[in-house]
């Protein structure tokens, strides 16, 4: 039968026998079935073999059906809740999308449980991995650490060297006053002598340690410098950290003259907010009291000693014997002038442990992570890990394939046959 | 055909319900109301399972099993749907689950499938041969035939009850007549059809 002959379709035909036509496409089908001989057959054909079919009856139902039926009908409206058919029936209701379903329902939870708790455990060996692997500048996050932590490194040199530099240049005069009341005292013998046990004015070491937290960093450091030279103070020690991501701090031992130490403090506190102080102080009047005592009698022995050489005369070994006493007092002697010099230094120069910190703000643009580098980095890294795993999948497949094949066959065959077997019992069903 | 239910058919003395308000009475606690759709299915809903089961006894299980899960789900019955179509619905999920049990029992548990009923006379000889014709059909199309044939479905609901488009089920349906016309007409090798061919002058 050929379409472009007939206006009408074949299927057309039949669904115009099942009644399944508009009434005007019906109409159509109908005029042409009067015309056209082999349509009118065709339809025919469709007719006789309903009625070929109609010829397929079935036995009335069994009076037992009814009864059983027509029973939990009764149970039913007289309000009984329904016996719920066994669970055996109901899972045998299920279609296969039913089991496809549930299967890759618990399937998916499965592996997302999976999935989310060995995520944490690979990336965290996936770093360690990549720590050990490129150890110089590979991956973006060593790289930066390194360059944070070694930024105030390469800082700390420099600025010490400065501070240390302003410290000789402003130390000498200091130690030449220091000296110079030495001498005074040491000149004055007598009058020193005579003050000592008149007055004993208690000498206190005096050391505090403050942290103080700053808002403009820049700024405070420029004022420590100014409050420093103001009270002819100075700085030991100083380190300064700039580190990326955390905010900038600065630790300093700063030595500030006894008297101003008060007022220094005062304005070391108005850098910023106070986080902590602590102040001790230290009596060394004993301790000092002490040094002078022995320091004058080695003085004196060292004055007997010399009155001996200048008076007397004798044999050449003696007075080398005396000579060589003297020098020996003679070390004696400076060694304890430089303790004595030292003890005083610690009462007249207060030490100021001082850490500056900065407050910190988060930056959005952390200027030295540029973000071309990291895109480039990761776009590596991505590269690296995708060739590394497929690299693994072969490797896998080398290894392992035989043997899956292997397993395959003895475990696949009896299932296919199995699923053949009941392919073709159910098409007969 | 001779199944097929009409509304008209029951109740002649007063006004025809639907199946649809039947259904919906006797949720409400009215057991005539089923006894009425029992009366107008039972022998449409048997023959949808005795066509497709070969097992007599079988099918009339299936038949009851499927008016219980009807009772059962009563409460839960939505109007929306038309009750013949509903009802098919659900005596085609309980075939689907007998035949995957008896095809999974039969290959696994090496029980025979269900065989079909011996030849006693040239009556029951003409259904074994319709039965065997319509076998040879490609499964789908075999559905469709029988739902389209027996129960008087339409298209629309064919589709809907098998989750096909509408075109596939009439060229399917279409291909389905052809075969088996073809294969009613020419007997050829086969003894049976020569006896249909009898059965069916005779008739």
């Amino acid at each position: 039968m050929n379409t472009v002959i007939h206006p009408v379709a074949p299927e057309e035909v039949m669904a115009f026998l099942d009644g399944e036509l508009a009434e005007t496409e019906a109409q159509a089908v109908s005029a042409h079935l009067d015309r056209c001989a082999e349509c009118a057959d065709l339809a025919e054909r469709f007719r006789s073999t309903s009625e070929s079919l109609a010829q397929w009856t079935v036995p009335p139902v069994p009076s037992s059906l009814e009864e059983a039926v027509m029973n939990e009908a009764t149970y039913v409206a007289a309000g009984h809740v329904p016996t719920r058919p066994s669970l055996n029936l109901r899972l045998s209701m299920w279609s296969w999308k039913h089991w496809a379903l549930g299967g890759g329902g618990v399937l998916a939870t499965a592996l997302i449980l999976l999935a989310g708790s060995s995520a944490i455990l690979f990336h965290s060996n996936r770093l360690a991995k990549q720590r050990v692997a490129y150890p110089e500048s590979a991956t973006t996050e060593a790289y930066y650490q390194a360059q944070a932590t070694d930024q105030p490194a390469a800082l700390e040199p420099r600025q010490s060297a400065v501070f240390g530099a302003a410290g000789a240049l402003r130390f000498p005069a200091l130690a030449q006053a220091a000296k110079a009341s030495a001498e005074r005292r040491g000149g004055g013998g007598g009058a020193a002598r005579a003050e000592s046990p008149a007055a004993p004015a208690p000498m206190i070491a005096r050391s505090v340690s403050l942290s103080i937290v700053v808002k403009d960093f820049a700024a405070a450091r420029a004022s420590l410098d100014l409050i420093l030279a103001r009270h002819r103070g100075y700085a030991a020690q100083l380190t300064a950290a700039t580190q990326e991501n955390a905010p900038r701090s600065l630790q300093a031992s700063l030595r500030i003259p006894a008297p101003e130490l008060a007022a220094a403090l005062a304005e070391l506190k108005t850098l910023g907010r106070m986080q902590n102080e602590t102040q001790s102080g230290e009596e060394v009047t004993q301790q000092h009291a002490d040094l002078a005592a022995r320091l004058q009698n080695s003085r004196e022995t060292e004055e007997r000693l010399r009155a001996i050489l200048e008076q007397r005369t004798g044999r050449i070994e003696d007075v080398l014997q005396v000579e060589q006493e003297i020098a020996r007092v003679r070390g004696e002697i400076e060694q304890m002038e430089a303790e004595q010099q030292a003890l005083e230094h610690r009462v007249e120069f207060a030490s100021v442990d001082l850490q500056l910190t900065e407050e910190y703000k988060a930056e959005l643009n952390p200027p030295s992570a540029s973000v071309s580098n990291r895109l480039h980095n990761a776009f590596v890294a991505g590269l690296r890990n995708a060739a590394e795993t497929v690299l693994g999948i072969v490797l896998f497949l080398e290894e392992d394939g035989p043997v899956l094949l292997i397993w395959l066959a003895i475990l696949g065959l009896p299932v296919f046959l199995l699923v053949r077997r009941y392919r073709r019992v159910r098409a007969k069903l | 055909m001779n199944d097929a239910p009409r509304d008209s058919e029951t109740d002649g003395s007063q006004t025809p319900q639907s199946n649809e308000q039947l259904m919906v009475e006797f949720s409400r606690g009215q057991t005539d109301a089923f006894s009425a759709l029992f009366a107008r299915y039972k022998q449409p809903l048997f023959g949808f399972f005795r066509r497709r089961v070969a097992d007599p006894a079988q099918a009339e299980e299936l038949t009851q099993e499927t008016f219980l899960a009807v009772l059962r789900a009563a409460a839960r019955y939505q109007q929306s749907a038309l009750f013949r179509t509903y009802l098919y619905a659900v005596g085609f999920k309980i075939l689907r689950a007998y035949r995957r049990k008896a095809a999974f029992r039969a290959t696994f548990l090496g029980e025979q499938p269900p065989g079909s009923e011996p030849v006693i006379d040239n009556a029951i000889e003409t259904q074994a041969l319709m039965r065997q014709a319509v076998g040879r059909l490609e499964r789908l199309d075999r559905e469709i035939l029988l739902l389209r044939e027996f129960e008087q479905l339409s298209y629309a609901e064919i589709a809907g009850l098998l989750g096909l488009p509408l075109n596939t089920v009439r060229s399917r349906l279409f291909r389905a007549r052809q075969a088996l016309h073809d294969l009613l007409a020419a007997p050829a090798s086969h003894p049976a059809a020569q006896e249909f061919a009898h059965s069916k002058e005779r008739l």
